[in-house]
C-alpha cells in the first residue's frame, strides 16, 4: 500500500533531522534570567581580558527561573555563581546551595559602599550571601492626567487621602477602578502589598524576635487590611487586583490611577512604544496616615556563588567584578546598569556619581525615590527559612478576610497561630 | 511469547526513563525530607499519606479538582463529538479546517498563558469588549474576581486547548466506521439521530471511552491555566491538587508532601480509570 | 434530491464557520497583535486589526536566526528559530518512534488474550497518572547522574516514555475496531502473525496511526517543563523555552512573545497539513468487500 510507505518514508526522514551540536566549555557558569543577555556577555567579556579566567552566562526563563535552578542544585549541575532574588535567598542558604561571602578577602571593604539596609536584605543567619545586582524600593506611580481631569491638585499624602481623590476620579468619569492593589496569590503580590500598606501606617507584620504582630487588635496590618476592604466595596479599589498578575500594563493602559509598585517598572508605563498614558506616569511617595508620612521596604538581586562552583576562588572574582569592582578598581558592572538601563544600585559611590542621577531622571523623579527609599523599613522575618511555608497558606485565607468572606479577627489569629507553630519547630 | 516480543521496546523505553524517578518519588513520599532542612532527612512510612488524608488542604482541593475535570471533560467530551462529526462529513475545504482545528493545541504554553491573560482581563480584554459591543454586558466584567465565573472561565480556557486533541482521536475512530452502513440504514429509513443513536455511539464507543479516560487524566492533574491565570485564587477557590502538588514541591521544598500527594492523586486516578475503563469499554471486546 | 445537497452544505457550512471562530479566531487575535505596537495592545476598545502594520518583531526574528550577532537584534530574537533545529528533532523522532514502537505494543494488547494483559494496560497507563512535576526532579536527578542531562537525545527519551502509553492506548482501540475475520483469512492463507501485523493491521489502521503520530508531534512540540530543567545550555533549547525567555524580570516584551508564538504554530500545523491525507475512511470497508 504506496500510503503507508510514504507516511514511513516522511517519519524517518523527521527523525533523521539532526538537532544542534554544542561545545561543552570549561569556563566560569554564571546562570540568571534573560535580562540584556548581550551586556551581560559584553561585562564577562571584560571580566575574562581582566582575570584570564573564561566565563559564559547561561539566562534562563525569568518566571520559571526559580524552579529551574531549584531542581539544577539537587541534580548538582554544575553552575558556578547564580543571580538570586532575595525572597528566595533564605531558601537557598538554608539548603545550603548558595555560599556565605562573609570574610571572603576583599569582602569587607565592598560591603563597607553599601547600606546597612542592603546587607541586611541579602544576609541569612548572620552572614552575607552575594553581592548586590540591582536593588531599589517599592515606590508610589500615579496618572498626573487622571488627577488634573478630576481637578486634583496634588497626589495624596495619606491612604486616607487616595481613596478621597480615586472618589473624585471616578465621579468625574476619568477610570470606573482608579486603585489597583496587588493582592493575587504570590510571592510577589499580596503580601508585599500588606507590608507596604503596613509600613506606611507605621507598622510592621512582625517584631525583630519573629512574633507576629498583624493579628493585634488596631495594629497597622489590621488597619491595612480594612482600608482594603473598605476600598474594594467603595469600588474604588479595582476588583482585578486579586486576580491580575502585572499592574504595570494597567498603568500603560491607562485604565488605573494609583498603584504601588517598584521602581523600575515607571520606565515601561513611560515609553511611549509600550504605554498609552506615556509622560503622565509620575512618582509620589508612599501615601501615609496623619501621624506617618510614608513608608516602604527595599529589594535586592544579587549575585552568589553555588557550592557547585569549582574553583570558588575564580567565582568570588567573578562576584566581585560583577556586583562590586572591577580590577581597575571602579564599580564597572553597576555602574553601567544604572547608567545605560536605569536598573537601581547600590554602593555609597555612586549616589553621588552626576552621571547616573541625570540618566535616571528621564523616567522618574530621583530625589523623590532617594527620599523614599530613607522610609524602607528592615524585614528581617522574611530571612527565615520557614516565612516562604508560611506565606504560601496565608494567601487564601487573606484574601478571603479583605473580601469579607472571613472574618478578620479570625483569620489573623489562625495565621499568627500557623507562624508560632512554624517558629517553634524550626528552633527560632 | 509474541506478546513480550511485541511490547518489550515500548515498556523498556517507557520503564528505563520512568521507573528510577518514581521509585525516588515513592522513596521520597514515605519520608521526613524538607531540602531547607539538610540532615534532617527520616523514614517516616505512611504519616505523610495520614497527614495529608486527614487535613482539609488535601480534601478542600481534592473537591475543587473534580469539580474542574468533572465540567472540563463533559465540555470537552461534548464538543469534540459534536465537531468530530461535522468533519467526518465530506465537503470542500475540509482538510483545512481539520488542519486549523489543531492550532489552539500547537500554541506554545506560554503564548497560550499570555492570549487567555488578555482575552479574560477586565480592563483591556477581548471577551469583555466583544461581549460588550454585542450588548451582552453593560459594563466590563472581572470574571476571574470571583465564584463560579473563575471556573467556568478556567474550564473554558482549558477546553479550549484540549479540544483539538480530543477531536483528532474521536475523529480517527469515525474514520473506522464503514459507510455503507450508513446507506443501508438510510435505506431502512433511520434519520439522522436515529443513525447516531444506533449507528455511530455503538461503534465509536472504543474511541470514546480512551477519549473521557485520556481527558479524565489530563484534567485531574491540572496545573498550568491555574498557575497562570488565577493561582489558586481567589481566597483558594481554584485551588486545585496540581496547585498544592507545585507549592508544597517547588515552593515550600518539601518533597516528602509532595511526592505523597502526588502518589494520592496518581492513586484515586489509577482507581477512576479501571472503573471508566470497565464501565466504558465493556462489550466493546469483539 | 439537489435541494437537500444544498442545505446540507449550508448546515455544514455554517456549523464549520461557528467552530473556526471559536477554534481560529483568538488565534488571528494573536496574529493581529503580532503586527502592533505593544501599547495598541492595551487599547480600549482593543485595536482589532493593526494600523499601522508593525513588522518589527517578524524582522528581528528572521533576521536574527541569518545574521545572528551582526544584525543586532536581542539574544532572544536571534536564538529563537535556531532553536527550531532542537524541536524538529525531538518532536520528529518522538513521533515517528513513538508510532512504530507502539504500534507493535498495542498490537498483542488489543489481539492476544495473555495473563497479565490489563496488568500490562494499565500499568502502562499508571506511568502517566502522576504529575510531571513531582517526577520532575528525580528525573533531571537521575539523568545527571547518569550524565545524560543537557542532552537532545535525552528529551526524546522522556517525551517518549510520557507519549508512548497515549499512542499504545489509541491503538490498541484502534486495531480492535479491525474485523477480526480479516486476520483469521490471512492466518489461514498461511501469514505469521508478524505478517499478519504488516500486512493487515499496520496498512488497516493509517488512520490511526496518523493521528497518533500528529499527537506525538505536537504534544512534543509545546513541551515545556523538561525542556527547560534538562538544559543546562542554550545549545540545547527547544523553543517553547526560547519563547519563555522574552519575559526578563525587569522587563517584558510582549509582541515579541505574541510573534514568537505565532511563528511557532506553524511547523506543527504543517506536520499536521501534511499528515493528516492519511485520515482517511473506507479503508475498512474497501477490504472487507475484497
Amino acid at each position: 500500500m504506496h500510503r503507508s510507505k510514504t507516511l514511513f518514508l516522511l517519519l524517518s526522514i523527521m527523525t533523521l533531522l539532526v538537532g544542534g551540536v554544542f561545545a561543552q566549555d570549561d569556563g566560569l557558569k554564571l546562570t540568571g534570567w534573560p535580562y540584556e543577555v548581550d551586556v551581560v556577555t559584553e561585562n564577562l567579556g571584560r571580566f575574562t581580558d581582566q582575570s584570564g579566567h573564561d566565563a559564559v552566562f547561561l539566562p534562563f526563563p525569568s518566571n520559571e527561573y526559580h524552579d529551574k535552578m531549584v531542581a539544577s542544585f539537587v541534580a548538582g549541575t554544575e553552575f558556578d555563581v547564580a543571580y538570586v532574588r532575595d525572597s528566595y535567598l533564605a531558601e537557598w542558604a538554608s539548603a545550603g546551595w548558595i555560599l556565605p561571602i562573609t570574610g571572603l578577602p576583599g569582602a569587607d571593604e565592598l560591603l563597607a559602599d553599601l547600606p546597612a539596609g542592603i546587607i541586611e536584605q541579602m544576609s541569612y543567619d548572620g552572614e552575607v550571601y552575594g553581592l548586590p545586582y540591582y536593588s531599589g524600593v517599592q515606590t508610589m506611580a500615579y496618572n498626573a492626567a487622571h488627577l488634573e481631569a478630576a481637578d486634583v491638585d496634588a497626589p495624596p499624602e495619606t491612604w486616607d487621602d487616595m481613596l478621597e481623590q480615586a472618589q473624585m476620579i471616578k465621579d468625574a468619569g476619568v477610570v470606573e477602578y482608579p486603585i489597583l492593589m496587588q493582592l493575587r496569590s504570590g510571592e510577589n503580590y499580596l503580601l508585599r502589598e500588606w507590608e507596604t500598606l503596613t509600613a506606611s501606617r507605621g507598622g510592621k507584620l512582625f517584631d525583630d524576635d519573629f512574633n507576629p504582630l498583624f493579628h493585634l487588635e488596631g495594629s497597622a496590618a489590621w488597619q491595612a487590611l480594612d482600608w482594603l476592604t473598605e476600598g474594594l466595596d467603595a469600588g474604588l479599589i479595582d476588583p482585578a487586583s486579586l486576580t491580575d498578575d502585572d499592574g504595570t500594563l494597567l498603568m500603560a493602559a491607562g485604565t488605573t490611577s494609583f498603584m504601588t509598585t517598584t521602581d523600575y517598572t515607571l520606565k515601561a508605563m513611560n515609553d511611549p512604544e509600550q504605554s498609552n498614558a506615556a509622560g503622565s506616569i509620575k512618582n509620589a511617595l508612599i501615601p501615609g496616615t496623619d501621624e506617618v508620612r510614608s513608608g516602604t521596604w527595599g529589594y535586592v538581586r544579587l549575585y552568589a556563588i553555588t557550592n557547585n562552583a569549582e574553583d570558588k576562588d575564580a567565582a568570588w572574582q567573578l562576584v566581585q567584578f560583577l556586583g562590586g569592582k572591577d580590577a581597575t578598581g571602579v564599580y564597572y558592572v553597576p555602574k553601567r546598569w544604572a547608567l545605560e538601563f536605569g536598573l537601581g544600585f547600590s554602593p555609597a559611590p555612586l549616589y553621588e556619581d552626576e552621571e547616573v542621577r541625570n540618566s535616571i531622571s528621564g523616567w522618574i523623579d530621583p530625589d523623590l525615590l532617594s527620599e523614599q527609599s530613607e522610609y524602607a523599613i528592615s524585614r528581617p522575618y522574611r530571612f527565615v527559612p520557614f516565612f516562604s511555608d508560611w506565606e504560601i497558606g496565608s494567601w487564601g485565607p487573606l484574601q478571603a478576610a479583605i473580601l469579607g468572606d472571613a472574618d478578620k479577627g479570625e483569620v489573623l489569629n489562625e495565621l499568627a497561630e500557623e507562624w508560632n507553630e512554624l517558629k517553634e519547630d524550626w528552633g527560632y | 511469547m509474541l506478546a513480550i516480543l511485541f511490547s518489550a521496546p515500548a515498556v523498556l523505553i517507557i520503564a528505563a526513563t520512568i521507573l528510577a524517578p518514581f521509585c525516588i518519588a515513592v522513596f521520597l513520599s514515605l519520608h521526613n525530607w524538607n531540602l531547607k532542612r539538610p540532615g534532617r532527612e527520616r523514614f517516616i512510612g505512611l504519616e505523610n499519606y495520614i497527614d495529608w488524608i486527614t487535613d482539609s488542604d488535601f480534601w478542600e482541593p481534592l473537591r475543587t479538582t473534580f469539580t474542574f475535570a468533572i465540567l472540563a471533560v463533559v465540555l470537552i467530551v461534548l464538543l469534540s463529538l459534536l465537531i468530530s462529526l461535522l468533519l467526518n462529513e465530506k465537503f470542500p475545504g475540509r482538510g483545512v479546517l481539520r488542519a486549523l482545528l489543531l492550532v489552539p493545541w500547537a500554541i506554545p504554553s506560554v503564548v497560550n498563558a499570555l492570549l487567555w491573560k488578555w482575552l479574560l482581563n477586565p480592563q483591556y480584554g477581548l471577551v469583555n469588549a466583544v461581549f460588550f459591543e454585542l450588548g451582552i454586558i453593560t459594563e466590563y466584567q472581572n470574571v476571574l474576581g470571583s465564584m463560579p465565573s473563575v471556573m467556568i472561565w478556567l474550564v473554558i480556557a482549558y477546553s479550549w486547548i484540549h479540544i483539538p486533541l480530543a477531536t483528532l482521536l474521536l475523529l480517527s475512530g469515525l474514520q473506522t466506521i464503514p459507510g455503507d452502513i450508513y446507506e443501508s440504514a438510510i435505506v431502512d429509513g433511520a434519520n439522522i439521530w436515529g443513525r447516531f443513536r444506533y449507528i455511530t455511539l455503538p461503534l465509536l464507543r472504543p474511541m470514546l471511552s480512551i477519549v473521557i479516560i485520556f481527558e479524565m487524566i489530563f484534567a485531574l492533574k491540572v496545573f498550568d491555566i491555574i498557575f497562570v491565570l488565577t493561582a489558586g485564587g481567589p481566597a483558594d477557590a481554584t485551588n486545585v491538587l496540581g496547585w498544592q502538588i507545585y507549592t508544597e514541591t517547588f515552593r515550600k521544598l518539601d518533597f516528602g508532601a509532595g511526592s505523597s500527594i502526588a502518589m494520592l492523586l496518581g492513586a484515586i486516578t489509577l482507581a477512576l480509570a479501571i472503573l471508566f475503563y470497565a464501565v466504558l469499554d465493556k462489550g466493546t471486546e469483539r | 434530491m439537489k435541494a437537500r445537497a444544498r442545505i446540507r452544505l449550508i448546515v455544514i457550512y455554517l456549523g464549520a464557520a461557528i467552530v473556526l471562530a471559536g477554534t481560529v479566531g483568538p488565534f488571528l487575535w494573536l496574529v493581529s497583535s503580532s503586527f502592533q505596537y505593544e501599547r495598541q495592545l492595551l487599547n480600549r476598545p482593543p485595536q482589532w486589526l493593526p494600523n499601522p502594520i508593525v513588522l518589527d518583531s517578524y524582522r528581528e526574528i528572521f533576521e536574527g536566526a541569518v545574521l545572528g550577532e551582526a544584525s543586532g537584534v536581542p539574544y532572544q530574537s536571534r536564538i529563537f528559530l535556531r532553536s527550531f533545529a532542537n524541536s524538529f528533532f525531538v518532536a520528529g523522532s518522538v513521533a515517528g518512534i513513538a508510532v512504530l514502537v507502539g504500534a507493535y505494543a498495542a498490537y498483542p494488547l488489543a489481539r492476544l488474550t495473555f495473563r497479565g494483559r490489563s496488568v500490562l494496560l494499565f500499568g502502562i497507563l499508571a506511568s502517566r497518572l502522576i504529575p510531571a512535576l513531582s517526577l520532575a526532579i528525580p528525573i533531571v536527578l537521575v539523568a545527571k547522574r547518569i550524565g545524560m542531562s543537557d542532552k537532545i537525545v535525552t528529551l526524546v527519551f522522556i517525551n517518549l516514555s510520557f507519549i508512548l502509553p497515549y499512542v499504545i492506548w489509541l491503538l490498541q482501540s484502534y486495531f480492535k475496531t479491525i474485523p477480526i475475520e480479516l486476520e483469521d483469512a490471512g492466518r489461514i492463507d498461511g501469514c505469521s502473525r508478524l505478517q499478519v501485523v504488516h500486512k493487515i493491521i499496520l496498512p488497516l489502521s493509517l488512520p490511526g496511526l496518523t493521528s497518533a503520530g500528529i499527537l506525538a508531534f505536537l504534544l512534543t512540540w509545546g513541551e515545556f517543563l523538561f525542556a527547560l530543567l534538562l538544559s543546562e545550555t542554550p545549545a540545547s533549547y527547544t523553543s517553547t523555552v526560547v519563547v519563555s525567555l522574552f519575559a526578563t524580570d525587569v522587563d517584558v516584551s510582549f509582541v515579541s512573545i505574541i510573534t514568537a508564538g505565532v511563528v511557532s504554530v506553524i511547523p506543527p500545523i504543517g506536520f499536521a497539513l501534511i499528515f493528516q491525507r492519511f485520515i482517511i475512511s473506507g479503508l475498512l470497508s474497501g477490504s472487507l468487500k475484497g
